[in-house]
């Protein structure tokens, strides 16, 4: 039998929740993607460059969006589980680098959901936007994901 | 020479940037890239739970080979530069597939002292097939 998608979350928008983004993780994240770049990963350069400090790899918010710790209680809510998800698509719209030190405030939202049909069979779309702040609650990043839930 | 500084003046709609290859994909880099990100997915890790899913065995985190893209862009145009980035994850990357990571630069603008540029970018695994295919846009320094 087909899973049913809960599309009565189309809209809806999950409490903020804010992140300090640990020194540690920047250069843990970099170096899994084998990003060697020294603005990344040495101390000394970022405190050298024009940023002052390090900085994130461009993906990096990404890092964001499991924080909550409660995305298996959101497929649930779905009514899907994880051995069923795909990413189909991302997006990062980047104002200003992520940095060690900052805390930043995330808001998502679930913006659509819709169903389409294949070349594995039926699928459901779900689309999530997020946005993250500074302290000053000036937005620094975007972020938009497709997750696609085959049915 | 890497992280050489691009002007905007210098750079030209069809200019390439210089392929990033990456792999072959090996299951400690993605177990690797599930603690960096925070994405735990087991689809990602566990044989078993990969073809129990339906999916033919573990995959890579469409995410890792979009981490390798954005490097491929900042590689050229210098970390922190980036300022778009959009992706489609077009086929799954597999382990031990080698993944090349390309861009081509399809258009410049400049407004109120702001110079982007905009690339195609895309990844293909080692049969040329496009596992990746997105946008990217970064500003750039004039001279």
């Amino acid at each position: 039998m087909p899973t049913e998608i809960n599309k009565s979350l189309i809209g809806k928008e999950y409490p903020p929740y804010a992140v300090t983004v640990e020194r540690g993780k920047i250069k843990e994240f970099a170096r899994a993607l084998g990003d060697a770049n020294p603005l990344h990963v040495d101390d000394r350069v970022g405190a050298a460059s024009e940023w002052g400090d390090v900085i994130a790899p461009p993906t990096f918010a990404i890092t964001f969006r499991d924080e909550t710790a409660d995305s298996a209680a959101f497929l649930r809510e779905l009514g899907t589980d994880i051995s069923r998800l795909l990413h189909g698509e991302q997006e990062f719209e980047i104002f200003r680098p992520l940095q060690p030190g900052q805390t930043y405030l995330c808001r998502a939202k679930i913006v659509d959901i819709y169903e389409k049909t294949g070349r594995s069979g039926p699928m459901a779309f779900v689309v999530r936007e997020t946005t993250i702040a500074d302290r000053s609650n000036e937005i620094v990043a975007t972020m938009r994901g497709v997750t696609v839930v085959r049915l | 020479m890497k992280y050489a500084k691009v002007y905007f003046d210098d750079v030209n709609v069809g200019d390439e940037l210089p392929p990033l290859v990456k792999g072959p994909i090996q299951q400690i880099q993605l177990t690797r890239y599930a603690g960096a990100s925070g994405d735990f997915n087991p689809i990602h890790q566990d044989e078993e739970f990969a073809r129990a899913a339906g999916m033919g065995g573990v995959f890579a985190h469409g995410m890792l080979s979009m981490g390798f893209v954005g490097q491929a862009v900042s590689d050229w145009s210098g970390a922190g530069t980036v300022r778009k980035l959009g992706v489609r994850f077009a086929a799954l990357v597999r382990l031990k597939d080698v993944v090349t990571c390309r861009g081509r630069v399809v258009g410049k603008s400049s407004k109120d002292d702001v110079n982007l540029v905009d690339l195609e970018v895309w990844a293909e695994n080692q049969r040329g097939e496009k596992v990746v295919t997105g946008r990217a846009t970064v500003a750039l320094p004039s001279r």
